[in-house]
């Protein structure tokens, strides 16, 4: 029995087959049942059993070569299958898609959320009032009676309808109202931002009838005018993203506090584009001060042992100086291709 | 407020120059908003049109040869005071012209070369005035400088004067701050007292007792005046701050307002009856007054009268019958005191903005009353002649000026930095308080006259810090306390902001941009969407912002309109924000507007937009706040704003939590392009969003043993809310009924009008060990029974 005979025709056979099909019956032939190995395995029971020894080690070694170049021929045979299958299955990879908007967040939503975020990693909870004010939270209560000239530096929105005190409703002209519904609300010490919107009849490409502002109050034993500076020119830092950052306090008034600071920001023109926090030229980004104890005296808060400081500030205008937008009435457009254009993708939300 | 260096400096001695003033100014909190610095105009000289003829091709223009003193030019001119020998102001090609903001270019003017530009006030930003070109009284040589020409060799600040600071409405008042401000020293008022008062004044006065809102008035009678041109000094005063001068009388009383701050007003004795009142206007007087307007009164306004007519609307405006002309012989000089509030009201009511209201509004120094008599009756004498009258007044002057017990340590208190109390007491000496009586701790304070708005401590603090400087508080920052910490993380507002930020980003990542519109509804859309009547709002700017919106989607429809017809054909857009039910009920929720065309793309077939896709993204809204959208109850909306039949709404018990589906047909009847419009409108605030117990969105536990799935088909009514199907399977036996997946929903006529066939798969798992045919077989019958028992439904096999 010529064993290398044997194997160059199983590898002549296997390797003429062209399907799996093929290939199975010439397995079978080999190793099935009655598959010619086999039948030369049975025959070796006539054997001594010393030829029964080594003609049984180079039949098992002829087997397992044999099985070998089935398998390899199996695998060789899928691969060129699939292969052939493939080929009818290529589609035009470079039909272009779709032309759509990126959707992205407002600019004012990412304004938001950084006030949040900036405030309240140093302590301050949001707060929250409604759009449609009384007169007394509007003004009265923050030491602004009628006839006050400071009710006409803010050109007040009324409502066909009237309050308990027969008064008509305002749509709030500040953030500030939130001041006294807080204090009124809640025990001193008190802590809080409240952002939201605001309403004045005004529009022009700086004015809109409605705009946002940021409000903070921060009510407590000590807290001083020093304390005040200190977390403005923190915020901006943050804010603005500006180490060094050159501001001043100048004296203002607002019947709500007293003493009353605007805080400027120093900025420059650079290749026609303003840089913020260095320079000769001064922005004006928000109005602060002590709360006037008149305001805290109309919230019952015992002003022997209470003082502090508010600040409001314009959302939209720090979010155009950040990001040099120009025209406020195009943040309330709806105009997808402005959002597309001076949103914020996922990523940067 | 506008005045210009040199009228400062006859107040104030310094040696500072303009820009130190204005950075002085500045820091005082009289912000200084411009300095007008004239030096560029020495570009534009005097020139003299030499000859003139009409525009052959135009009937308003003229076609002028102008000398400017070196060559002659042919200017295109459009004035009606164009004559020859006129000597005005001329600009050449090339030059920027400031009132306009444009340069100058030699061109044609309707086929005529214009070499330069003759101009008018306007033009030069010198006053409002664009009537005609500047004609020049005086001669000067062509060639002169503008600037020596209009006298403009004087810087003019405009500061802007908060509402609490009414003593710095005249130069004076000014003055005297920049000198407790160490910036110079403030000169006494230069003038000469009349001591020659020499009859009794014909006119007298008679303030009534009807409420009127007049304290006190004092006057003189001024005999045979001549009222001329006024002097050249204070024609340039007026000038300066952008006023025409008319006359000396009317000139000298804008001067003293501006000067001194102090309002006054003169009349024509002879045109006034010889009894005057101070008196409440009637209903309905009327008044025509100095700006040529007439005016109806209502009796809450204070008149100052004669007999007859009432004269002039008090501390607001004179009146034109009245006034003084050239012609005028004798005068009566009027100063008061009229009540801020009263004066206030009615220029508001009236919408009258004069300088006098302004003054009189904020509140006056009630000692300037004689002050403003004797320098207005020495300047009218000086410069008009004639014979001046004793002092006839009515009322009482009553300068009870405050005192303050002011406490030293409280400046640090409240500033944060000490500040000794002989350095306090030194700057509120420059602020010339009064100081009575002091020790180390308080002293007693005298306000100066002219500071209405010092009352108390704070008012006094505010004062010292404004002279020490602002940028002399030392800063720090007030680190977070564990307690604010504990109440951020507590607070449902600070929770509800976190809430809104993870249903922005699901929205973003689904395609949907963010657009914030107008809190407003126009009036179409409050009645199309039925608001409520409280809504409105009075003084609207225009009939699109005339109510609150009670609904964002009528917004969101008008920008996908608007976007459309940019180009856009599918529009997703949300918004988050506040919607009004009535005056007093205000939520806020996220609204969203899908809006598509039909899909032509044949390789990138999208997903459809319909009410299952709406329903779908609802769901995934809700379960990113930790809710389950199918544990809620659905109902079919009944909103007038949604298509009956394709919309829903979730409650949680009786609190809405959302509403959705397509748009109503009506609604979209304004909106043709947007026929394929969905809408989500999401009251996150009605979801406890701090409970702690929330539901598991899903009841799927990990299990190592095999599971199962079985499909169930059923005929339901048609009616039949599948939501309470799925909730009833869940149930049957919760530890082995992993899910209930609805899949197929089959309507025919074969199963009856008013039948359904749905089909959902079950998935049965167990957690501790692997069912067997038998233990499945239980289980599916159990629900075969169970569902058909309680929803009276046929099984399809």
């Amino acid at each position: 029995m010529d064993i290398k005979k044997v194997l160059n025709e199983a590898t002549k056979q296997i390797e003429r087959c062209s399907s799996q099909q093929e290939l199975q019956n010439v397995k079978v032939a080999y190793l099935g049942k009655k598959g010619k190995i086999t039948e030369l395995l049975k025959s070796l029971k006539d054997l001594s059993l010393e030829e029964k020894k080594s003609t049984g080690a180079k039949l098992n070694s002829l087997r397992t070569d044999i099985d070998n170049l089935f398998k390899n021929k199996f695998n060789g045979l899928k691969v060129k299958e699939i292969n052939s299958k493939l080929k009818n299955e290529f589609l035009d990879i470079s039909f272009p898609p779709p032309n759509s908007i990126p959707s992205k967040i407002h600019p004012i939503s990412k304004t938001f959320d950084e006030v949040i975020s900036i405030f309240g990693s140093m302590g301050y909870s949001v707060a929250e009032g409604p759009d449609i004010e009384t007169d007394y939270f509007n003004f009265s209560a923050l030491n602004i009676p009628e006839n006050h000239p400071a009710r006409e530096m803010q050109d007040t929105f009324y409502i066909d309808d009237t309050d308990k005190d027969n008064k008509p409703y305002v749509l709030r002209t500040h953030t500030s109202p939130v001041q006294i519904r807080t204090l009124l609300n809640e025990k001193t010490p008190v802590k809080i931002i409240a952002p939201g919107r605001t309403y004045r009849c005004d529009s022009d490409s700086t004015h809109s009838p409605m705009f946002h502002q940021v409000e903070g109050l921060f009510i407590n034993e000590n807290t001083n005018m020093g304390d005040l500076k200190g977390t403005l020119i923190e915020f901006c830092k943050q804010f603005f993203n500006v180490q060094n950052l050159k501001v001043r306090f100048r004296p203002s008034y607002f019947p709500f506090t007293e003493p009353s600071a605007e805080m400027d920001i120093a900025y420059e023109i650079v290749n026609n584009k303003i840089h913020l926090g260095t320079g000769d030229l001064w922005l004006e980004i928000l109005g602060c001060g002590m709360v006037n104890p008149k305001v805290l005296e109309n919230c019952n808060v015992d002003t022997k042992i209470y003082q502090g400081f508010a600040f409001g500030m314009g959302l939209d205008r720090i979010t155009m100086l950040k990001y040099g937008l120009t025209d406020i009435r195009s943040f309330f457009s709806g105009n997808l291709n402005w959002i597309a254009n001076n949103g914020f993708s996922i990523g940067d939300y | 407020m506008k005045f210009s260096y040199s009228w400062l400096c006859d107040h104030l001695e310094t040696d500072k120059n303009a820009t130190e003033i204005g950075d002085a100014l500045t820091n005082l909190g009289l912000e200084l908003e411009s300095l007008t610095d004239y030096s560029s105009y020495s570009k534009f000289v005097v020139a003299t049109i030499k000859d003139f003829h009409k525009h052959p091709n135009a009937d308003r223009l003229n076609i002028c040869t102008v000398d400017d003193g070196t060559k002659t030019y042919q200017v295109i001119c459009g004035a009606n005071n164009v004559k020859k020998g006129l000597q005005g102001i001329f600009a050449k090609d090339g030059m920027y012209i400031p009132g306009t903001q444009i340069y100058l270019k030699k061109g044609k003017i309707r086929g005529e070369i214009s070499e330069g530009m003759l101009l008018s006030e306007k033009e030069l930003n010198l006053s409002d005035d664009h009537d005609g070109i500047i004609e020049l009284s005086d001669n000067f040589e062509n060639g002169t400088s503008a600037i020596d020409a209009l006298k403009l060799n004087d810087p003019v600040f405009e500061i802007g004067i908060t509402p609490n600071r009414g003593d710095c409405l005249g130069v004076r008042g000014v003055a005297r701050d920049l000198s407790a401000k160490g910036v110079g020293k403030l000169k006494p008022l230069k003038y000469e007292k009349i001591t020659k008062l020499d009859f009794e004044s014909p006119i007298s006065w008679n303030i009534e007792n009807d409420n009127n809102s007049c304290e006190y008035v004092i006057s003189r009678y001024f005999k045979d005046v001549k009222n001329t041109v006024s002097p050249e000094w204070l024609q340039k005063k007026l000038i300066s701050l952008g006023l025409r001068p008319i006359n000396a009388l009317v000139d000298i009383t804008n001067f003293i307002t501006h000067d001194l701050g102090r309002p006054l007003h003169v009349f024509d004795a002879d045109k006034v009856g010889k009894k005057l009142h101070m008196r409440l206007a009637k209903p309905n007087e009327k008044i025509l007054a100095l700006d040529n307007k007439e005016y109806i009164l209502d009796s809450n306004s204070t008149v100052i009268a004669d007999n007859n007519n009432a004269l002039a609307i008090a501390g607001i405006i004179g009146g034109e019958s009245s006034g003084c002309t050239e012609d005028t012989k004798n005068v009566f000089l009027e100063v008061a005191i009229f009540e801020k509030d009263s004066v206030a009201k009615t220029g508001r009511t009236l919408g009258i903005n004069s300088d006098a209201r302004y003054r009189f509004e904020r509140g006056l120094d009630k000692k300037m009353v004689i002050e403003g008599l004797n320098y207005a009756s020495y300047l009218i004498n000086k410069i008009c002649g004639g014979s001046v009258s004793k002092n006839i007044d009515s009322g009482k002057l009553d300068t009870n000026e405050r005192k303050i017990k002011y406490k030293f340590d409280y400046f640090e208190k409240v500033i944060g930095i000490k500040l000794e109390p002989k350095k306090q007491i030194n700057i509120l000496k420059d602020l010339k308080f009064q100081i009575n009586q002091s020790n180390e701790k308080e002293c007693d304070l005298l306000v100066p006259s002219w500071r209405n708005d010092i009352e108390n401590n704070i008012d006094v603090v505010e004062e010292v810090i404004r002279i020490h400087g602002y940028e002399n508080i030392t800063e720090s920052i007030p680190s977070p306390s564990d307690d604010e910490i504990v109440k951020i993380n507590n607070s449902l507002i600070n929770k509800k902001f976190k809430a809104i930020k993870k249903l922005k980003k699901i929205l973003i990542s689904n395609g949907v941009s963010e657009i914030i519109t107008f809190s407003f509804h126009s009036t179409k859309a409050h009645e199309t969407l039925s608001g409520d009547k409280s809504l409105k709002i009075s003084n609207a700017i225009s009939d699109d912002q005339s109510f609150m919106r009670n609904s964002m989607i009528f917004n969101h429809l008008e920008t996908a309109e608007m976007n459309y017809k940019k180009g856009y054909k599918n529009i997703q857009i949300f918004e988050i924000g506040p919607i009004y039910n009535t005056s007093q009920s205000q939520e806020n929720i996220l609204s969203m507007l899908i809006s598509s065309q039909e899909n032509t793309n044949t390789i990138f077939k999208s997903e459809d937009f319909n009410f299952y896709y709406i329903s779908n993204l609802v769901s995934r809204l809700i379960s990113s706040l930790n809710f389950d959208a199918k544990q809620f109850n659905i109902l079919r909306s009944i909103s007038n704003t949604f298509h009956p039949g394709q919309s829903a709404e979730l409650n949680m018990g009786k609190k809405l939590i959302a509403r959705y589906g397509k748009v109503h047909p009506l609604i979209i009847e304004e909106f043709p392009k947007l026929k394929n419009s969905y809408a989500i409108e999401l009251f996150f605030e009605n979801l406890p969003i701090d409970s702690i117990s929330r539901t598991n969105s899903s009841n799927i536990l990990d299990s190592q043993f095999q599971f199962s799935e079985k499909d169930f088909s059923f005929v339901f009514e048609k009616e039949q809310n599948l939501f309470e199907v799925q909730r009833y399977v869940n149930g049957i036996d919760k530890n082995l009924i992993k899910n209930v997946e609805f899949f197929d929903l089959y309507e025919s006529k074969d199963l009856g009008e008013n039948s359904k066939s749905v089909t959902f798969r079950v998935t049965i798992q167990s957690k501790d060990k692997t069912l067997d045919e038998k233990d499945l077989e239980q289980i599916h019958n159990n629900i075969l029974e169970k569902v058909s028992y309680k929803f009276k439904a046929n099984i399809r096999t």
